[in-house]
């Protein structure tokens, strides 16, 4: 029984860990987007340019590795327990 | 006010100090004289100090209590100075699943452990790693978790893992810092700076709507 509650609110917590870092993580990359555009914007850039720009970055972001990346939350903590189950027992 | 603050973050740094010495796991040196089983009868006080009936059992208000007698190396300031010796006694429950989470299920085999490893006229030194602390009065134990041989009477266990927990620790505590700042800096500033905005907005209307009123109330007033 006291199993069951482990998963179910060990799921839960990594849940609510699993989204803040990846709101974190997503925030973090739009403002290095931003900062890239604002550094060195090209003549005749306009806010749609550069909207389009950071659209674009996050674009990519959301496609790419480090976004699956952020899923080990799920993987390491139950691979942490069974390890340690392992060796103590 | 600022007493006040630095009070309570004494008294928390405290709680979680001695939540985590609680907790962690220890290495003493022993040498095991015998093991026993006694029955408990819990108190509502010393409940909390024992672990749930065995994973697989159900929880009954008294049970019996595998205990591991032992004679060990005393140790002051977290294991850094070694004292003469001295009796402990270990108690040998499972943790279950939960807390602590050592998620250990094998007192039964540690208690079998235990009894192979006692020593009697020839001394026979183990390391026992455990965690929770003996407080007499109440009749708590530690819990001892594992029970290896230690290579000599004078073997200093190094403690990698509380070394690493830690670690880990510290890092999840600079990384949620990070998540904090990022969010003040992303969502709450901007924030207030445009809560800020529209009460300059308000203020000024106010005083430009003062101005008329009173221009208003001008008209009514004799002319000089």
């Amino acid at each position: 029984m006291s199993f069951v509650r482990l998963v179910v609110f060990g799921g839960l917590v990594l849940a609510v860990i699993y989204l803040c870092v990846s709101l974190y993580s997503r925030s973090i990359r739009r403002e290095k987007l931003e900062n890239q555009w604002d550094a060195n914007p090209p003549e005749d850039a306009t806010p749609d340019m550069r909207a389009s720009f950071i659209a674009n970055g996050m674009a990519v972001y959301e496609s790419g590795l480090r976004k699956k990346l952020i899923l080990l939350i799920f993987v390491i903590p139950p691979l942490v327990v069974a390890s340690i189950i392992y060796f103590i027992n | 006010m600022r007493n006040i603050r630095r009070t309570l973050r004494i008294v928390m740094f405290l709680v979680v100090g001695l939540f985590l010495h609680y907790v962690m796991p220890q290495q003493d040196i022993a040498r095991i004289t015998s093991t026993e089983i006694i029955r408990t009868d819990f108190s509502s006080f010393n409940r909390i100090f024992y672990a749930q009936a065995d994973s697989g059992s159900v929880d009954q208000p008294t049970r019996d209590l595998r205990l591991i007698n032992t004679e060990r190396k005393s140790t002051y300031f977290f294991g850094l100075i070694r004292g003469g010796n001295e009796t402990m006694v270990f108690r040998n429950e499972d943790t279950g699943w939960i807390y602590p989470p050592y998620f250990k299920f094998d007192s039964s085999d540690l208690q079998a452990e235990a009894a192979a490893e006692i020593s009697t006229a020839e001394a026979q030194w183990v390391v026992v790693t455990h965690y929770g602390w003996r407080i007499r009065w109440a009749s708590i134990y530690p819990n001892a978790v594992a029970i290896r041989t230690a290579p000599s009477e004078d073997y200093r266990p190094f403690p990698w893992v509380n070394l690493v927990i830690f670690a880990v620790m510290i890092a999840g505590a600079v990384f949620l810092r990070a998540m904090w700042m990022q969010f003040r800096e992303r969502t709450v500033d901007p924030l207030a700076d445009r809560v800020g905005d529209q009460m300059d907005h308000v203020n000024a209307d106010l005083a430009e709507r003062k101005g008329r009123w009173s221009r208003w109330l001008g008209t009514w007033r004799k002319k000089k």
